[in-house]
């Protein structure tokens, strides 16, 4: 029962911190046409967070088994290079295009799992070298222009850039996330799979005691990771009509910031998909509205620094007050 | 027969194959006294950051801020030197403003860590951010130059015919080496690196010398990029790209373990020279920069996977031989 009251104490505080940054921009930034609060901005500010909170459900996972994932911007840059490749030297119809795009992130997918899981090299550090790999291999399948120069590839076929577009002003990459999200949540909370995740983070030792395959779990969160990237590639390419080798510079650490702002401990074993939403939305709000303030470029990444070690600072130290109050409260019903 | 201990002998194995190699592949470019400075110069500026970010491996942290606080600092010491009109005196305050800049950044560093108890990667990679902002906000996003000779002799000026640099990195490496092996402070840092809890229980200022780890790491990387702006003669938010890369991989190719307390200065400072060669070789062989991540990544997962492996053996090794010693004590019994 305690458990529950702090997770929904954690929601309402995530929730909270997006509502004060919503009503901060609007004083600041303006509401009405062309300014920060109206309609066409706010939808707009959900179709950015969707991407970053697609790939966030599968970053999510693997937070909550205590690992990281910050090849997540490459590998979308190395997806989008795979597709255009197929888009501008081949014939084949774009949904043979995009299950390609879908086997290379599902195989990067397990590349970092399989260091990680399987020859036990840490987290970050293996998902900063593949980081380099990725975004190298981007550069070599390239598509170059006589002269050997790299060039952007258009993807402007009408079949495919229809999504990223959307029924009016509902987009389908609205629509995907919603399903992602809403599916993410229930295989995290009905199922075995999603137990096993939350067993992993608490403890490997005594997850492997109670028969669970940690090296499995693991290695299972990472290729789903893969498999949402490659999504988010397909609507940002689509959105961008054509891939270039820069997609998803400094992207990486969006989903990870939504995450850890949504209320998933990066000691692993706590948080959900729904959490990491609201932080998608809190960081795509957080963007939009310093553009709409529009500050120097330069001060941006000041700012967005600034607010992930912020959020970072409180969520450590929420952690600990909330841990030594269930202690206390603990020891004295002990008492009682 | 005594077996031969070839995992004693691997680095200057690596390294002697490493060099006939590429004198194989490239004779003329790689064995000309051109490329030999230039090797020098890499190696210095991975060897110079290294000796300090050592210490931050070995008490189990990490620093992935490294390349933007080399540009600021690269920055810094460009602009305060232009600003005071490039004497010697100009850029001696210069240098000072970097070194206090990179020192300022590993206490905020160290502190934010520890007084949080929040994993050093995430604080790096914001301030990583936040280090690029200020680069940039400094330099309006354009490449500033400083062409003063005494700023330009800092990594141009040669004695002996070797440059500076390879002075600046021979001392630190020293002073660094000298504190980790004969310091009451270099014991610490192997310490809470080891065991950060059993160093607490047994009355090590464990935060303290932590912070202080960073704070060295910073002055490092400052005068790493102090050094690279006077042989580049510029500064930029761009300067020591890719270099966060290379230093953490010269750590670990030199047998520096990431999760704390192993590794010696020696191996780092190996591990730069084979960086410098490694990129040096990747130039030579025309690989573009941006493939080169490529051989990095792979170098990284494959230093680090091995040194995994070795963790996981010995810890195997110690049960066994515990499982024995408790069967031969029973069978006393």
């Amino acid at each position: 029962m305690k458990q529950l009251n702090q997770t929904t104490m954690r929601r309402l505080i995530s929730i909270g911190m997006l509502l004060i940054l919503v009503i901060l921009f609007t004083i600041l930034a303006g509401a009405g046409h062309g300014k920060f609060f109206n309609f066409d901005n706010l939808i707009e500010v959900v179709r950015d967070a969707s991407v970053p909170a697609i790939i966030g459900v599968g970053v999510t996972y693997i937070i909550i088994t205590a690992g990281i994932d910050l090849s997540t911007g490459s590998m979308m840059a190395l997806v989008g290079m795979t597709m255009a490749n197929i888009y501008a030297y081949t014939l084949l119809p774009f949904p043979v295009m995009i299950l390609a795009g879908m086997i290379v992130g599902l195989l990067c997918g397990y590349a970092n799992g399989v260091i990680v899981a399987k020859f036990n090299v840490p987290e970050f550090i293996a998902t900063l070298a593949t980081m380099s790999i990725f975004r190298a291999l981007t550069y070599i399948i390239a598509i170059k222009d006589a002269n050997g120069v790299i060039k952007s590839q258009p993807m402007n076929h009408s079949h495919y850039t229809w999504l990223g577009g959307g029924i009016g002003k509902f987009y389908y990459v609205i629509m995907a996330m919603i399903i992602v999200v809403v599916f993410g949540q229930i295989v995290l909370k009905y199922t075995r799979y999603g137990t096993n995740l939350y067993s992993v983070g608490a403890s490997k030792k005594a997850a492997t005691l109670s028969g669970i395959d940690v090296a499995k779990t693991r290695l299972v969160a990472y290729m789903i990771t893969g498999g949402l990237v490659a999504i988010g590639a397909v609507f940002t390419t689509a959105r961008l009509q054509s891939a270039t080798t820069a997609i998803g510079m400094d992207f990486e650490f969006s989903p990870i910031a939504s995450a850890v702002v949504g209320g998933v401990a990066l000691s692993g074993g706590s948080g959900d998909v729904i959490g990491t939403l609201i932080g998608a939305l809190f960081m795509s709000t957080l963007e939009n509205g310093i553009r709409k303030l529009s500050i120097n470029t330069a001060f941006q990444y000041v700012i967005k620094g600034a607010i992930i070690i912020g959020v970072v600072i409180f969520d450590a130290t929420y952690k600990t007050r909330m841990d030594r109050k269930a202690k206390e409260e603990g020891a004295k019903e002990g008492l009682e | 027969m005594k077996k031969i201990n070839w995992s004693k002998y691997s680095k200057p194995i690596i390294l002697v194959a490493f060099v006939i190699a590429l004198s194989i592949l490239r004779p003329k470019a790689f064995l000309s006294l051109d490329n030999f400075s230039n090797v020098l110069w890499s190696v210095a500026v991975i060897g110079i950051m290294v000796s300090g970010t050592i210490f931050v491996f070995l008490i189990g942290g990490i620093d992935l801020s490294i390349a933007t606080l080399c540009a600021l600092s690269a920055v810094v010491v460009v602009s305060v030197t232009n600003m005071l009109g490039g004497g010697v005196g100009a850029v001696l305050l210069g240098v000072l403003a970097a070194l206090v800049t990179g020192a300022l950044a590993g206490a905020i560093h160290g502190l934010i860590i520890t007084k949080f108890n929040i994993p050093a990667f995430l604080v790096t990679f914001a301030t990583q951010s936040i280090f690029l902002g200020l680069a940039m906000v400094l330099t309006n996003n354009k490449i500033v130059s400083c062409t003063a000779p005494a700023f330009t002799a800092i990594g141009a000026f040669k004695i002996l015919g070797f440059p500076l640099p390879v002075y600046f990195m021979a001392i630190i490496a020293l002073a660094s080496w000298a504190v980790l092996r004969k310091t009451v402070f270099g014991r610490y840092v192997y310490a809470v690196g080891g065991n950060p809890v059993a160093s607490e229980i047994s009355g090590i200022n464990v935060r303290g010398a932590s912070i202080m780890c960073y704070v060295v790491s910073g002055l490092t990387t400052a005068l790493g990029g102090v050094v690279l702006a006077s042989m580049t003669q510029q500064a930029s938010a761009a300067t020591g790209a890719g270099y966060t890369n290379d230093v953490i991989t010269a750590g670990v190719i030199g047998g520096v373990s990431l999760l704390g307390g192993e590794g010696t200065l020696p191996g780092a400072i190996f591990g730069a020279v084979l960086m410098g060669l490694l990129n040096n070789g990747l130039n030579l062989m025309s690989v573009p920069s941006t493939h080169a991540g490529l051989v990095k990544g792979l170098v990284i997962v494959v230093a680090v996977a091995f040194d995994a492996m070795n963790h996981a053996d010995q810890s195997k090794k110690k049960v066994k031989k515990f499982k024995k010693t408790k069967d031969t004590a029973k069978e006393s019994a």
